[in-house]
């Protein structure tokens, strides 16, 4: 009966997902995406959770809402360290460790 | 006292050989000298035991290798064969080791010579007395060796270091037929030696045929005989004692050897007798007619010998091997003293080798020039003198086997043409004027007594030994019945020979002095045709040629273009480590430019991986 609202979670997490594979410009937009994936994962817990009504859905949101916050203030930081070095913040230059 | 005639020389060669520099010059030519005399000594009286008083000695010495198939021990074998054949050896061994020290006193490398001397000497008795294939083989391969070492002794020389690899290479392709012929005894007999093969041989065997042709080849090798000859007349690069010993008594000898000692085996082929009896037919002709026209001294001689062994292989292809075996006998006597002799004429004359540089050497070294007429009037079988006991004798069997009469005809020819190039050499090297110049000539004289005693001493064997050991050597040898004539014909056409010699070159020098300037004949076409026939004969019927353009030429080729171009550095290397390691190389590279450095690649690259990994955890 909720699994209509699955579909909204999937194509949030696709669009995160394209969000990162798609973007060539900007790292804050990478890390936008990353949220938004993490945010679509946490909505897909939250309703399977409601659906089989049952709490550790809702306990791992709260545990992945703390990861996500951590995670991007790291990120976040690494960012701001990385924008301080290179002046500046194109995905597109960050190719220095090539194979 | 048997194994003594292996040890003395041995010892003398190893004693010379690293001791060469304590002992010194002198001391290492007296002492190799003295060495092989008493080896010499020692198997003049083997020889009295095991022929004189007909009482063979087999001693068999230590295992060798055993497996379940053969068993070979190291034996020695004493019987007929081999004590004649040991006395040949040690004795003009032991000639030329006395002859080397005057001959080569001032070369600084003495010590080197008499070691590889008396080693060749030592080799040459390991081949004679062995009791097995096996162990023949080690001498005959020694003898090879050391007649590589012996030709190139002035390794300086680029001719010298050419000819000692022409004689070890070729020599190999007959090596390779007895090794082949040991392995088809081992498959056919089970055995290699001797006095086993002997007792096996009437054991019919549908390959019989084919070990007698291999051996055969290994023979003709070692023999110098016609295809596999050429190595023989280069091999005169080598120093004079050398070619005395090598083309002499020695290494030469190894291939008729052989066949008289496998003559119980070639018996059952009759095919395998009638090529022996061609070839040797056709080597003596082939080189009596080349022999004829060579300028060179020691070039004759060699060519001479070469001659002579297509007689006793031609004889043993009748089988008479015991005329065969004193033909040799005969043969080492008044060969070693024709190549000795011819040193002491090179000696004479600073070292000159082109007969027509020289002449009127007469007058001043009458001894040596009456030691190379002593050696080449028995050369010639000249009546009474060695040569004429057995050269007539292989005439007269090669007319008796009718079906060979061909072999009669050429083996006359070549009696003919021996005299001729006999004649031929004596007259321009010492009768004729001389063409030397008059520093040389004046200073032209005797060699000291150290080079001229074995020179007496050869020359009374060219003399006595055809006499002495016609009785030993031919009691079993049927005379065969033939017309008188035919008996005496060999005579008849070595004097017509020698007479031919003479007046065909004393008109010569008559005539190159009447007609010079008058009219030039030599513009003709006459001249033309006979230049073309005297370079054919010149050049050995250009053998060389057709070997080196026909053969060889093309084995360089296919070996440098098919087995190195194309095989080597063509098809293993591209699909063996080159082709590997490019494909390697390629595929890394393919690999690690996944890893381009975009973040966004390597998302999407981890996002597909995941993506798979899930669904096939949901699959399977």
């Amino acid at each position: 009966m909720y699994y209509e609202y699955l579909t909204i979670g999937i194509i949030l997490f696709i669009l995160g997902v394209l969000g990162i594979v798609l973007n060539r410009s900007n790292l804050i937009i990478m890390l936008m995406s990353i949220e938004l994936m993490l945010l679509a994962i946490s909505f897909l817990f939250l309703i399977n959770s409601v659906a089989i009504d049952n709490l550790i859905g809702q306990i791992f949101t709260i545990m992945i809402l703390t990861v996500a916050a951590g995670e991007s203030a790291i990120g976040l930081a690494i960012l701001v360290a990385y924008y301080r070095i290179r002046g500046t913040i194109a995905v597109k230059s960050l190719n220095l460790l090539r194979g | 006292m048997y194994i003594l005639v292996l040890f003395i020389p041995l010892l003398s060669a190893i004693l010379s050989g690293l001791f060469g520099r304590k002992i010194g010059v002198k001391g290492a030519g007296i002492l190799t000298s003295s060495c092989i005399t008493i080896c010499a000594v020692v198997a003049c009286y083997v020889f009295y035991e095991t022929v004189l008083n007909s009482s063979p000695v087999y001693l068999k010495l230590w295992g060798w290798f055993d497996s379940e198939l053969i068993t070979t021990y190291f034996g020695l074998q004493f019987d007929t064969l081999t004590a004649t054949m040991l006395v040949v050896i040690t004795s003009v061994s032991a000639l030329v080791h006395i002859y080397s020290i005057g001959y080569m006193s001032g070369d600084p490398h003495i010590p080197r010579f008499m070691s590889y001397l008396s080693l060749f000497t030592f080799l040459m008795i390991v081949l004679v007395t062995s009791d097995n294939y096996i162990q023949l083989f080690i001498g005959w391969e020694g003898v090879g060796l050391c007649s590589y070492l012996l030709i190139n002794f002035w390794l300086t020389r680029i001719m010298a270091n050419k000819a000692a690899m022409k004689a070890m290479l070729i020599n190999r392709v007959g090596d390779i037929g007895l090794v082949l012929a040991m392995f088809m005894l081992i498959r056919e007999y089970g055995a290699l030696e001797f006095s086993t093969l002997y007792g096996l041989c009437a054991v019919e065997s549908p390959y019989r045929c084919i070990i007698c042709l291999l051996l055969f080849l290994g023979a003709v090798g070692k023999s110098a005989q016609l295809g596999l000859h050429t190595w023989l007349p280069d091999a005169m690069e080598g120093p004079t004692p050398v070619s005395a010993l090598i083309h002499a008594a020695t290494m030469v000898t190894a291939g008729v050897f052989l066949i008289i000692r496998s003559g119980p085996l070639f018996e059952g082929s009759p095919l395998a007798l009638t090529v022996i009896t061609i070839l040797g037919a056709l080597t003596a002709f082939f080189a009596a007619t080349v022999g004829v026209v060579q300028n060179d001294l020691k070039k004759v001689i060699a060519y001479s010998t070469c001659s002579q062994l297509g007689y006793m292989v031609m004889v043993c292809g009748l089988s008479s091997y015991s005329t065969s075996l004193f033909h040799l006998t005969n043969h080492a006597f008044f060969k070693a003293l024709l190549f000795l002799s011819a040193g002491s004429v090179i000696h004479a004359v600073s070292d000159e080798q082109d007969m027509r540089k020289m002449g009127g050497l007469i007058k001043s070294i009458p001894l040596t020039y009456t030691m190379i007429l002593i050696g080449s009037l028995s050369l010639m079988g000249f009546p009474y003198l060695a040569g004429f006991y057995s050269k007539d004798l292989i005439l007269e069997l090669a007319y008796d086997k009718y079906y060979l009469i061909f072999a009669y005809w050429l083996g006359s020819l070549s009696a003919l043409l021996t005299a001729f190039y006999s004649s031929r050499l004596i007259y321009l090297t010492f009768i004729t004027n001389t063409n030397s110049k008059k520093e040389i000539i004046f200073w032209a004289q005797e060699s000291p007594w150290v080079v001229m005693v074995p020179l007496l001493v050869l020359a009374f064997g060219s003399v006595f030994v055809g006499y002495i050991g016609k009785e030993l050597a031919l009691s079993y040898v049927v005379a065969p019945i033939i017309p008188n004539f035919t008996k005496v014909l060999p005579l008849l056409l070595s004097l017509v020979g020698a007479g031919l010699a003479f007046i065909v070159y004393f008109t010569k020098g008559r005539a190159r002095g009447v007609k010079k300037g008058l009219f030039d004949r030599d513009r003709g076409r006459g001249q033309y045709i006979r230049n073309i026939i005297y370079t054919f004969f010149n050049s050995a019927w250009q053998f060389n040629y057709i070997i080196n353009h026909f053969i060889v030429n093309n084995i360089w080729k296919f070996g440098h273009l098919v087995t190195y171009r194309i095989l080597d550095r063509g098809v293993f290397e591209v699909i063996g480590p080159r082709g590997i390691s490019i494909i390697l190389k390629q595929f890394t590279q393919n690999i690690s430019n996944l890893q381009s450095g975009g973040i966004f690649n390597y998302a999407l690259i981890m996002i597909v991986f995941t993506t798979l990994f899930v669904s096939g955890a949901l699959i399977f």
